[in-house]
């Protein structure tokens, strides 16, 4: 008998009636899991631990609606206990020694983590081929990629495995692939989550967030895992609510900004034409939506390099062979620890960016880039405030195309970049994201829109993209519902 | 415009980074690292009307912690996390006496 493909509502009702036990959707995860073996989506399975905590859970009241359900975590939040590699040789071995908040959280909820996702090595890149430990591949076409960085994540929830994931998103990393893999990822609001145990990329725009098969689910998963938390002082003092609760209500009137750029020709003719039907169909149920000028938009790469990588160059220093993680044989003197061990353990697309950042922050430079980028910022959450006065929620498409070919070359450094050029602006303002598939081009290859919201305002956001997700009713399953 | 950086340009770099580059990996950094620096010096030519800095989007006043007590962490663990270690020390090669 096949559970997980039922909603976690159902789930939720089969558990509390003791119709089925926690280790029977444990058992089905790892099941699909090793059937979709080679989609490569995970890095480590956490499997005696996740069979010994289901069967602890039979002797516990079903206390609430996530109680038992079997989650995949992105491999560069810590997991005490249970290896964290962050998908590179240099945390290969890497055992951490406690828990990221949102561990702690989706614990206190008896959700049980069935292992670590495959993912872009520290979180660099848009394909997660950079990982050492391969690609995973996109389960509507493994020729193509899955997206990245959360690839992994994105792969195990379009595989239909398991229904729940948690990504991590700088410039994209849970929205792009969510595109790309057909599912919906939010990547909340900047400081709406604890950054606590998630290794850090760029501090300033890290954000963890939930990725699931559908709408309600990924706001359940959200109500889960968001707080204040005195181990990340960013992180924001808002009273819990439920995120759940502008699902299935009336569109209508809801005003809604497209910006011209996201619809310009940098984005393809068939996601352009998708994005159109479903704008169509916003208006047909009474929504407003215009197509707006803003600034600062055609220049999210160029702030985005500047930001990421400074950061990414100072955050990377920990690395240091010293510590933790991996360390070069037979070093002669401390540089040696520090210059080998470095050289050894991060791979092409990491060293790139650090030595950028270091070049970015080094001396004048620091003046010249970096405070740049930071008056440039400015001017661009100016830009989206001066929209949310007028409007609810901002719209495009979340990637410019659909998921390419796996063979194309990773030798050119800008490419990454590029990918994410419309998603990347609301980490830079950090405001809410969320993606939510529309449709398929030609090669059948899911079309994302991509949802921009305005300051804590998550519950909108699901509002609108319930909205699409009942109208358009797509099937959303690789080779189609089973 | 040259199309690349010169090999002293990129071993500067390294060294600010602190990685070993090896003879065969220089020739594409020198590549490599001047397409991204290229495309980051556009930030230079954008116009800003204001000179009001966004570090991120925090706006809450920063507030510590109360200096109470906690959990902490075993240092024993701490310490087996260490490539290198004896007892309760991490081993690093010898520094003192190195000339700088």
């Amino acid at each position: 008998m096949k559970y997980l493909n039922k909603s976690v509502l159902e789930l939720h009702e089969l558990l509390k009636d003791k119709k089925i036990k926690p280790i029977d959707l444990v058992e089905e995860a790892f099941a699909n899991i090793e059937e979709n073996k080679e989609l490569n989506a995970y890095i480590t399975l956490n499997k005696e631990e996740a069979i010994k905590q289901a069967k602890e859970l039979e002797n516990k009241e079903v206390d609430n609606v996530l109680f038992g359900m079997p989650i995949a975590i992105k491999d560069n939040i810590v997991t005490k206990d249970l290896l964290t590699t962050c998908a590179s040789h240099m945390l290969e071995n890497f055992t951490p020694i406690y828990d990221a908040t949102v561990i702690e959280k989706i614990k206190s909820k008896n959700m049980i983590i069935i292992g670590k996702t495959n993912m872009d090595e520290f979180a660099m890149g848009s394909t997660s081929r950079t990982s050492y430990f391969g690609s995973p591949l996109n389960p509507w076409n493994k020729e193509r990629i899955s997206g990245g960085s959360s690839g992994g994540s994105a792969v195990t929830i379009a595989a239909r495995d398991l229904p729940f994931a948690l990504g991590s998103d700088t410039g994209g990393s849970i929205r792009q692939p969510s595109s790309y893999c057909g599912i919906v990822g939010m990547k909340p609001t900047y400081g709406r989550v604890s950054r606590y145990g998630l290794i850090a990329f760029a501090s300033s725009m890290d954000q963890i967030g939930p990725m699931t098969k559908n709408v309600y689910e990924n706001a359940l998963l959200l109500n889960a895992i968001v707080g204040k938390d005195n181990k990340d002082l960013t992180s924001a003092n808002k009273e819990a609510e439920d995120f759940t609760r502008l699902i299935g209500k009336d569109i209508k009137d809801m005003k809604i900004a497209v910006p011209k750029y996201f619809m310009s020709d940098i984005v393809s003719n068939e996601v352009k034409l998708k994005i159109e039907e479903t704008i169509n169909l916003l208006k047909n149920a009474g929504a407003v939506v215009d197509y707006v000028d803003m600034k600062y938009l055609d220049q999210a790469v160029t702030l985005y390099q500047v930001i990421a990588l400074g950061e990414a160059s100072s955050n990377l220093a920990r690395f240091d062979g010293i510590r933790y993680g991996f360390s070069a044989e037979n070093p002669e003197n401390i540089k040696d620890v520090y210059f080998k061990t470095r050289q050894e353990g991060f791979g092409t697309e990491v060293k790139r960016r650090i030595m950028v950042g270091a070049h970015i922050l080094s001396g004048e430079n620091a003046k010249v880039y970096y405070d740049k980028a930071m008056s440039v910022r400015a001017a661009m959450r100016d830009e989206f405030k001066r929209i949310y006065k007028d409007y609810d929620l901002i719209i495009g498409p979340t990637a410019t195309t659909t998921a390419y070919a796996q063979t194309e070359s990773l030798d050119d450094p800008l490419k990454s970049f590029l990918d994410d050029v419309l998603v990347n602006p609301a980490n830079m303002a950090g405001l809410p994201g969320l993606n939510v598939p529309v449709g398929f081009d030609n090669s059948n290859m899911p079309i994302g829109m991509h949802i921009i919201g305005n300051d804590f305002d998550e519950a909108r956001m699901y509002q609108l993209a319930s909205y699409i997700e009942k109208e358009l009713n797509l099937d959303l399953t690789p080779g189609g519902e089973k | 415009m040259d199309d690349r950086l010169s090999k002293e340009e990129v071993l500067h770099v390294a060294e600010l980074a602190r990685i070993a580059i090896s003879e065969s990996e220089l020739e594409k950094y020198q590549i490599q690292l001047k397409q991204i620096m290229d495309s980051v010096d556009k930030i230079k030519e954008v116009e800003v009307n204001d000179e009001k800095m966004l570090i991120a989007n925090w706006s809450e006043p920063t507030k510590l912690r109360e200096d109470t007590a906690g959990e902490m962490l075993n240092p024993k663990e701490v310490i087996g996390n260490a490539p290198r270690h004896s007892g309760n020390y991490i081993e690093v090669p010898v520094v003192i006496g190195e000339e700088s």
